[in-house]
């Protein structure tokens, strides 16, 4: 579980549980009672789960009390309470959808075998205005083979999502793939939210088929490797994908050219610079690396010069831009950017930590030798891609220093790595599933 | 592109026949409310920056200790995430305003996000903190009509109903 942001309002146990039992009616503000339940999903604890339980039970009709209220049910879900279970069994039946589709959720995390709960689910695809991807989704997570017939009619839905996620869940429950082509095509879709959709489709069905196509999605690049880690977790451990299979892949996915993807995207006319950069604060990925592959192309000298210029005014401040940035430094290989990508490589603040695995590659791409010592200081940090993309740039200024001391990483894509290059020794699938 | 007047004439042509009186009931209900949407979709515009800055600085008044220095509690931090999510919502509330339905928030800001925050364990709380600041910082007529406020405040609270 990635708990980057765990901490972002700083509020310590007793604070949130004293702020959640605050009547809503007296609430001073109203989105403090919402924090302090989304908060208390990071302390699993007795205290915590109670107040998260006596949150769900108030019903003062509120915007700021639904949403509290449905955050309680979630933190439960997250916290994986099973003594909530019976507290959030009705909310099955609540009027709003966005608390049906939490208790759905929640149920999912917190498990269950109780034929008359995962009926009760399964009779939600038969209301009209159901969150029926998640539903669907649930379904296969408690792994409720027998609501395969009642999945199967959203297979044709209008929303591509939730076809995505019928499709998804007949191929696993009936082994028939025959229309796991449709998911695949997805990838494709004009829509962002398809395409990020089907990933965890295509997880869900084990299609390692997929890995490919996967690869080349234009989503981000923390979108697809979540992906193709969830798949080779399953794939290795069925013994259906190889590790050296998977390597490739990842490094393809953290190299993030955008010739490697298949965009989606075109210009009606040639773009000029101002847009291009434009383009690089735009939440649909797929935009923003058309935009960098444009800018790679053109190889102006003005681009170097407009990315610093965006960079002082916005991008700095940008978790998006600041990544296509950092990436558009190191493929236009543009040297007076050291100091900049040095800055990324060390900044810490959890929504930069992609622009720090991009400032790493690009770092290697710049060639400078003076980049060697911070890129050894990062491969020993303890997020995975930081460590991977760290050994990938250093093994581009010739450097293997590194990779010795990561023969025993923790994370099996590291570790493959760190051994992957050393003479005489071979990396291990059987091992790999150590982690 | 979802709005009153497409909702009714996609129902109207399932169904082959004309728009009912209802129908036609309903879109003038949104004609009639244009004028209020697109002083408010203009005032918005207008301050886009502002209206974001406005709510990073209540939330910081609101809860000081996110300035203490460290890593994910620092104001950086949250300035940076706050801001940039709340830029991209005001900015597709400014497009609902002009369409006259929620048809662009739904279709690029809220369809996949719910799943897409739960998948990555992203945090919900800073923009909705920080949109509620939004709602109630709006002021008429200092900021615009009331009616024009009705509005905005009606789609910033369906932001935050909906991804909450």
């Amino acid at each position: 579980m990635d708990n980057r942001f765990a901490n972002i309002f700083g509020l310590t146990e007793e604070q949130s549980i004293a702020l959640l039992d605050t009547p809503p009616e007296q609430a001073t503000d109203e989105s403090e009672r919402y924090i302090a339940a989304s908060q208390l999903a990071n302390y699993p604890s007795e205290a915590s789960i109670n107040a998260l339980i006596r949150a769900v039970n108030v019903t003062y009709d509120s915007l700021d009390n639904r949403i509290t209220r449905r955050k309680s049910v979630e933190s439960l879900g997250k916290l994986k309470a099973k003594q909530s279970l019976e507290v959030i069994r009705p909310c099955l039946s609540d009027t709003d959808r966005y608390t049906v589709e939490a208790a759905v959720w929640t149920i999912g995390e917190i498990g269950t075998e109780n034929t008359e709960i995962l009926e009760e689910i399964t009779q939600l695809l038969l209301k009209p205005d159901q969150a029926y991807r998640v539903i669907i989704h649930t379904l296969v997570k408690l792994n409720y083979v027998a609501a395969v017939d009642r999945v199967r009619p959203f297979m044709d839905h209008e929303d591509e999502p939730t076809a995505s996620a019928a499709i998804a869940t007949v191929c696993r429950f009936a082994q028939d793939f025959s229309q796991i082509d449709r998911v695949v095509s997805f990838l494709q879709s004009d829509s962002v939210n398809a395409r990020r959709a089907c990933l965890e489709d295509l997880i869900n069905a084990r299609y390692y088929a997929a890995i490919p196509a996967i690869a080349r999605c234009p989503i981000s690049l923390m979108f697809r490797l979540r992906a193709i880690r969830s798949l080779a977790d399953s794939g290795i451990a069925a013994g259906e994908v190889s590790i050296n299979e998977v390597l490739p892949v990842i490094e393809q996915i953290l190299l993030d050219h955008p010739n490697d993807l298949d965009l989606v995207h075109e210009y009606d006319q040639p773009p000029v610079l101002e847009f291009l950069i434009r383009e690089l604060y735009h939440t649909d990925f797929g935009r923003t690396y058309l935009a960098t592959q444009t800018l790679i192309e053109q190889q102006s000298e003005a681009v170097p010069t407009a990315l610093f210029e965006t960079y002082e005014a916005e991008a700095h401040n940008d978790y998006g831009a600041h990544y296509h940035v950092m990436k558009l430094m190191g493929w236009l290989k543009h040297q007076p950017a050291y100091d900049l990508l040095l800055e990324a490589l060390t900044n810490t603040s959890p929504q930069f930590m992609k622009s720090r695995a991009a400032a790493a590659l690009s770092l290697g791409y710049l060639g400078d030798q003076r980049a060697i010592a911070p890129l050894q200081t990062s491969a020993q940090s303890n997020i995975w891609m930081l460590q991977y993309t760290s050994l990938m740039a250093l093994e581009k200024l010739g450097d293997y220093s590194q990779h010795k001391l990561l023969l025993e990483a923790d994370d099996w894509a590291v570790r493959a790595k760190a051994n992957q290059v050393l003479p005489g020794v071979t990396t291990n699938s059987t091992g790999l599933m150590n982690s | 592109m979802k709005s009153v007047v497409t909702t009714v004439i996609a129902a109207a042509d399932a169904a082959g026949r004309f728009p009912s009186t209802s129908d036609l009931e309903s879109v003038q209900g949104s004609l009639q409310r244009a004028a209020a949407r697109m002083e408010a979709a203009e005032k918005l515009s207008g301050n886009l920056d502002n209206v974001a800055k406005e709510a990073y600085d209540a939330c910081i008044a609101k809860y000081p200790y996110l300035n203490n220095a460290g890593e994910a509690n620092s104001s950086e931090t949250f300035k940076t995430k706050c801001m940039r999510d709340v830029k991209h919502y005001l900015r597709l509330i400014s497009y609902s305003l002009v369409v006259g339905g929620t048809g662009p928030l739904d279709e690029w800001g809220i369809a996949g996000q719910r799943e897409v925050y739960r998948a990555l364990n992203l945090p919900t709380g800073p923009y909705v903190a920080a949109l509620s600041f939004a709602r109630n910082r709006g002021c008429a007529p200092r900021d615009m009509s009331a009616q024009a406020l009705t509005e905005y405040n009606a789609l910033v609270d369906y932001v935050i109903n909906s991804l909450s």
